[in-house]
């Protein structure tokens, strides 16, 4: 962290420089998605689409993670706290994509209802 | 008391204490906003619908991020100038942070409004169309006239008046923005049933008295009677002779209603505690008789039908759970179509009161100017049921019904043909023969607002922020005389053609609902960051005179706040404006 006037100094440009970084990547998501010279994949919104714009979405919030929240040094406890918040945030997730594929009321897929969670009156049991 | 660790670190965990505090919220944070992105995938993925993909307008999210981005970099700056002790310099950084944050919210403010003044129906064959309602005025004879308008900014207000004027009904409220050369108020409302009522019936026991007094206050206006249909005979208090409660033909009033449902809330209860009785006799006799080993069992195996002493029958008290009044003569009741279940002989409230009668189905009918037409859910259904989509669209009541609808479409198809065509030259076949690029379902199915704007003649519309938070409806000089808006097609739809019919709010469907959710949580969230941040700006002073070091502690972790707001905001921007 910095302490000393030089140092925040120096930080200060640092700031500014992400600033701007973040300004042209926001700029960028948008021609992506809106300027159909540069939409990748098939025409139109798509998979690709999507994996382009997340991918620039994390790298921005990266950026402001390691700069503006000072992750690039901070105590260990403070890594702790936040990985130990992302790892319950990814199980929770995982819960709600157990409704697409639920292994444990359903198997691995080989009953009559298949592996989705949801109710499918065309593969439901006949009593 | 002094609170330690307000600015030296503690030794087993090295930070100061609001740090760890800090992280800890912001880890809770990362899940609550985790599990609604998670909702947002499922929603989306599972969706029955066609999702609105890229459906919002994109400048104000845009100048929404960079806004925040913004408010992020003057943050970090402001802690810097603190850890440099130069208070005024903080302060300027403050403040603009603060006015960024106020800018968001108003942004978010427009789009908001933008998306619940916009009228949307669904048709029962899945024909969305969206649009402005039409203005309409009641006169104080319950005359209907009708004022087509477009106008967007007019809408708006009377709208907005229209539902401080009370959750139900639309009586008696008067809504000033009418034609002021008449010199008397009208009253304008958008969007309503008409249902010509010959009887009511209340539910005792689930009325609810700001529907039935609506209801009271429209007939009394239009000079009719509401007089019950036959006599009450009930017990008050039920250890005396009955009486008549009520004789045919009084009038309906709440004290009536009042009265007759303790009545019969009484004669409940009382006819409950005799039933009670009763089945407790039948199984204290049963249970006598019973063999030593059975007494652990479960009722349902000891017997099925207990013999009940039918000389407690005696004491059961007939009761009444509902009322019918006549009306007379018909009332001609205006309703507003959230609050009332309509069919063409009944109108029914969510209180159980069910009007009779017959709906008036030429002023019920929805009429707007509409700024898009949608097919895609009729593509969408006509795929899954393996027919062509051309040939459900064709056969929808509006293409069937309205030729300026079947011309507009035409025309659209003649678009999608070239651009089809454009596509295949550019990008030509992939190795299946197929071409790589075609059009979305979107541009296939939907006649968007450019495209009407584009296909009439308001070509001078287009600029660039026209259309900011959506379709603009403004009029011009001309259509303002004949109070049309002519960039959008007047449709007119049956309402029992109607399946659904609302505003772009949660109750459109799913998209809106996660949409609101989301970022109205992101709102309070940045409310929450303006009161913080707020505080340290104008309370700080003292703090800063005495401990500078920790004033500048307690910004960094507001500004820790604040970055995370900033970085929800990274991920719900192209989540929902983009994709």
């Amino acid at each position: 962290m910095a302490d000393s006037v030089a140092e925040i100094k120096k930080a200060k440009k640092l700031y500014t420089f992400i600033g701007l970084t973040l300004f042209i990547f926001t700029g960028i998501t948008v021609a992506v998605a809106t300027v159909p010279a540069l939409d990748v994949g098939g025409h139109g919104f798509d998979v690709y689409d999507m994996v382009l714009g997340l991918l620039i979405a994390a790298f921005k919030a990266s950026l402001v993670m390691l700069i503006f929240m000072h992750l690039n040094h901070e105590k260990k406890l403070v890594y702790f706290l936040f990985i130990m918040g992302i790892v319950f945030g990814i199980f929770l997730m995982a819960i709600t994509a157990w409704a697409f594929s639920d292994p444990i009321s359903y198997g691995s897929g080989t009953t009559d209802q298949g592996k989705s969670g949801f109710y499918n009156p065309e593969r439901a049991p006949v009593d | 008391m002094d609170i330690p660790y307000t600015v030296t670190p503690r030794k087993d965990t090295g930070l100061y204490n609001a740090k760890v505090g800090i992280w800890l919220f912001l880890a809770s944070e990362v899940m609550l906003f985790g599990g609604l992105f998670s909702g947002y995938v499922f929603l989306r993925v599972y969706a029955d619908f066609p999702w609105p993909e890229r459906s919002l307008p994109i400048v104000p999210g845009l100048i929404n991020t960079f806004i925040l981005i913004g408010s992020s970099v003057t943050v970090v700056f402001a802690w810097a100038a603190l850890k440099m002790r130069k208070w005024r310099q903080f302060q300027v950084y403050m403040v603009i942070t603060l006015l960024c944050a106020a800018l968001f919210m108003v942004l978010k403010g427009i789009e908001y409004k933008a998306k619940w003044t916009h009228q949307a129906v669904r048709m029962k064959d899945f024909v969305v169309v969206e649009g402005h309602n039409h203005k309409f005025t009641i006169d104080s004879k319950g005359k209907i006239e009708h004022y087509p308008a477009g106008g967007h900014g007019g809408e708006g207000h009377a709208h907005h008046d229209l539902e401080k004027n009370g959750m139900f009904l639309i009586a008696d409220k008067d809504e000033s923005a009418g034609d002021k050369s008449k010199g008397k108020k009208d009253k304008h409302y958008y969007n309503k049933v008409v249902f010509n009522g010959d009887s009511v019936t209340i539910d005792l026991e689930r009325f609810y008295d700001p529907i039935v007094q609506d209801l009271m206050a429209q007939a009394q206006k239009q000079g009719s009677k509401m007089k019950l249909t036959q006599s009450i005979i009930g017990r008050p208090n039920h250890k005396v002779a009955e009486e008549t409660l009520a004789s045919e033909g009084d009038l309906l009033s709440l004290g009536l209603l009042k009265e007759l449902r303790a009545v019969h809330l009484d004669a409940k209860a009382h006819n409950a505690k005799i039933r009670t009785k009763q089945n407790r006799d039948a199984w204290a006799r049963l249970r006598k008789d019973l063999p030593k080993e059975m007494r652990g069992e479960p009722s349902y195996k000891i017997k099925n039908d207990l013999e009940l002493d039918p000389e407690f029958d005696k004491f059961i008290v007939a009761t009444t759970s509902s009322l019918t009044f006549n009306i007379e003569p018909t009332v001609t009741f205006v309703l507003k179509p959230r609050s009332v279940r309509e069919s063409a002989e009944s109108a029914s409230f969510m209180d159980g009161t069910l009007l009779s009668g017959a709906m008036d189905s030429k002023h019920s009918q929805i009429e707007m100017a509409a700024d898009a037409i949608d097919f895609r859910f009729v593509a969408q259904r006509a795929e899954e049921k393996g027919i062509d989509p051309e040939v459900a669209i064709q056969n929808t009541w509006l293409m069937k019904n309205n030729p300026k609808v079947k011309e507009l479409w035409a025309q659209h198809n003649k678009h999608i043909e070239k651009f089809e065509a454009e596509l295949l030259k550019k990008h030509g076949r992939g190795k299946d023969g197929n071409p790589t690029h075609v059009p979305t379902d979107t541009e296939r199915y939907r006649i968007g607002w450019q495209e009407l704007v584009n296909m009439g003649e308001g070509k001078e519309m287009m600029g660039v922020f026209s259309g900011f938070a959506g379709p603009v409806h403004e009029l011009d000089k001309e259509a303002k005389k004949s109070h049309y808006s002519r960039h959008f097609p007047e449709i007119v739809v049956p309402r029992e053609e109607v399946n659904l019919e609302s505003k772009f709010t949660p109750r459109w469907n799913n998209y809106y609902a996660i949409y609101f959710l989301i970022t109205g949580l992101h709102g309070l969230h940045v409310v929450g960051g303006i009161i913080v941040l707020g505080y340290f700006l104008v309370f700080g002073k003292k703090m800063y005179l005495n401990n500078p070091e920790r004033l500048a502690n307690r910004v960094e972790v507001g500004g820790l706040f604040w970055h995370f707001v900033d970085l929800v905001w990274i991920f719900l921007f192209p989540i929902l404006y983009l994709m």
